[in-house]
């Protein structure tokens, strides 16, 4: 139920922009789309609004199949990027817009109107233009104009790229109290994985417009299901890190780092023939010096307090991220030997996969 | 005292840079319209001394039965362009922005072409077509009816004609705005009212409308001012005639003035059409920015 999208396909002329999407929303679930730019994220959520048609593939909500039928039907609200508020109507009239379409009685209007301002503190600004908000304000008239219409689904498409980072912490911590609120389904679109990591119940990540995985934000962060995913999910990014199968140690899979001289063991159970290429992913928190690891000097300290992030370069001269915790003295210029345990080190191949 | 110098010299910078245009503007702008105003008093020739004479002039326009025609006939003028081809360019440009690409670049050419041709191709154009003999529109007209009409002969067809001509002629520079106006309003304004259910009707009501509302005031202000100083047109088509039936103002200027030599006479007529168009102009603008404000 939710939202369902089966195999869907969306292409403008010959360029392919979505490629055989499937995937599950269930009812009053946060879900984000989430991969860079470009990767069809907010296509999607067009189709599902119903701004773009469907090339192949169905669209259905709470059980219904939608494909065919007109946004306004779908009984989907939608809040842009841009706010989309009318300049010539006031904060009470924008709100209001879509019932004084339907000839909805003013009496009815202004109730449902006020409701929505109360949830989302907009009272005293219901007389104003939306020339004379801040940027937070004009989102939140934007989000109440949707709950006006009290959809099935909420369609967010990059909703707070267009305020400050401190706004936006703000404004993100509102959507999740919103959310809990409501209780309604909600679909959001954003490349920033911070915000999908914090909003999302279940986050789904996009690449040139195929799903690359589905899960919860932990799920995808302990368990990335391909290369794309490790790198994208998690900030600082992962360590990507080229290795050589070696075979078996202690039941682990032994990996060769030629280009450091060193080795590291991962628990692989996937069976690799002795010289397999691979890509290693190490978070950078999973870093940390043991004897006889690879050596990396640090050229960077990012000291935040809690934690530090050492920029630290390798002896093939390729740039590693380490995180510490609770560390005063500077490392700044030292050499550093670092290792993993076994369960936190990636493995992935050449193509990309995860070898589990 | 830095902030002083500074200041004064931002001042020079910015008065030397303003001072050609306001030379040229004082010398062919502002010299003249003061001499106007000065001869309107006179009863001197075009060229040449004169004698103070007051108001009469004036009071002379009062009971010239030539000039209340004129000013009558620069009124029907009005309500025969100004709204119709507002809300004519309105259409089109509607029309236009549905298109899309070359296309849309091929119909804008089109409508935009008659503009740049010269008023004497123009009347030329529409003196053939509506040619009592020959013109390729006279059966139109005969349909209509019942028989062929010379428009530019006849007293109830003469003034209609030449704005018709007219809304021809300069209606491509209005579609010009209005499509500037429309693609200035973001795609995203049309997609929130279409989730919201707006129908195509709501949509030009509630969304285009008004959001095109100051466009559409500059075009009628702009068209007021324009269609005042008719002269051209009527001059190349009809002179004024039949029966004076289609003099204006500026016809009657150019009379006065360079016909009978009445330099005096003529600018007292040209001062009230003056004192008209920015009265007017500016009332209008004033009416229809409150308008859109609501």
């Amino acid at each position: 139920m939710g939202v369902t999208l089966t195999n869907v396909s969306k292409s403008f002329g010959p360029v392919g922009v979505v490629h055989d999407v499937s995937l599950d929303i269930p009812t009053g679930d946060f879900a984000v789309f989430v991969g860079p730019s470009g990767c069809g994220k907010s296509t999607l959520l067009r189709m599902i609004a119903g701004l773009e048609d469907t090339t192949a593939g169905t669209i259905s909500i709470e059980g219904r199949d939608v494909t065919d039928v007109e946004p306004a039907k779908r009984e989907v609200a939608m809040v842009f990027q841009s706010y989309a508020l009318y300049p010539h109507l006031t904060v009470f009239e924008n709100m209001g817009f879509s019932l004084s379409l339907k000839k909805t009685p003013k009496s009815r209007i202004k109730d449902m109107v006020h409701e929505a301002a109360r949830i989302l503190h907009l009272e005293e600004h219901l007389d104003k233009r939306p020339s004379q908000l801040s940027g937070g304000q004009r989102q939140r008239v934007a989000i109440g104009r949707a709950i006006v219409r009290q959809p099935k689904v909420f369609l967010f498409d990059e909703p707070l790229s267009n305020l400050d980072a401190e706004l936006r912490v703000q404004m993100r911590l509102e959507l999740a109290r919103l959310h809990k609120q409501i209780g309604a389904t909600m679909i959001y679109v954003t490349h920033d994985q911070v915000e999908a990591m914090t909003l999302a119940d279940r986050i789904f990540v996009l690449k040139n417009g195929k799903l690359q995985q589905a899960g919860k934000p932990l799920e995808l962060y302990d368990n990335p299901g391909n290369q794309f995913v490790g790198g994208f999910i998690g900030s600082p990014a992962m360590n990507f890190l080229p290795g050589r199968a070696l075979g078996r140690q202690d039941g682990l899979l032994r990996i060769g780092l030629e280009s450091l001289d060193a080795h590291l063991l991962a628990k692989v159970a996937t069976e690799l023939s002795e010289g397999t290429s691979v890509k290693v992913g190490l978070r950078p928190e999973h870093l940390r010096p043991v004897e006889g690891g690879f050596n990396a000097s640090v050229e960077m300290e990012e000291d935040l307090g809690g934690v530090s992030y050492l920029h630290a370069r390798l002896a093939d001269g390729r740039m590693i991220v380490v995180e510490t915790r609770g560390r005063r003295e500077s490392l700044d210029g030292r050499t550093v030997s670092l290792g993993a345990d076994p369960g936190d080190v990636l493995v992935f191949a050449e193509d990309g996969g995860r070898l589990r | 005292m830095a902030m002083l110098t500074n200041r004064r010299k931002e001042v020079a910078v910015a008065a030397s840079l303003v001072a050609p245009f306001v030379l040229i503007f004082a010398l062919v702008f502002l010299y003249p319209t003061i001499r106007l105003v000065q001869l309107s008093f006179t009863d001197s020739p075009l060229i040449g001394a004169g004698n103070w004479i007051g108001l009469d002039n004036f009071k002379r326009l009062l009971s010239d039965r030539l000039f209340l025609t004129s000013l009558k006939n620069n009124g029907y003028f009005i309500l025969l362009t100004v709204i119709p081809t507002t809300a004519l360019a309105l259409g089109i440009a509607l029309m236009v922005t549905r298109l899309r690409g070359k296309l849309q670049a091929l119909a804008l050419a089109i409508f935009f072409l008659p503009y740049i041709l010269p008023v004497p191709v123009v009347t030329h154009i529409w003196t053939w077509m509506l040619d009592f003999q020959f013109g390729v529109l006279q059966p139109v007209i005969t349909f209509f009816t019942g028989k062929p009409v010379a428009v530019f002969k006849n007293p109830y067809w003469v003034m209609p004609a030449i704005a018709a001509v007219t809304i021809w002629w300069t209606n491509g520079f209005n579609v010009l705005l209005f499509i500037a106006g429309l693609r200035n309003i973001p795609r995203d304004y049309y997609e929130a009212a279409q989730l919201d259910g707006a129908t195509r009707w709501q949509l030009f009501a509630r969304v285009t409308w008004p959001l095109l509302w100051p466009v559409t005031a500059l075009v009628l202000t702009l068209q007021l001012i324009l269609q005042l100083k008719l002269f051209d047109q009527v001059y190349l088509l009809s002179s004024g005639g039949p029966f004076n039936s289609s003099y204006v103002l500026l016809l009657m200027v150019y009379r006065e003035a360079f016909q009978l030599n009445h330099g005096g006479y003529a600018s007292a007529i040209a001062l009230v059409l003056f004192v008209i168009i920015a009265a007017l102009s500016v009332l209008q603008f004033q009416l229809l920015r409150v308008g859109g404000r609501r």
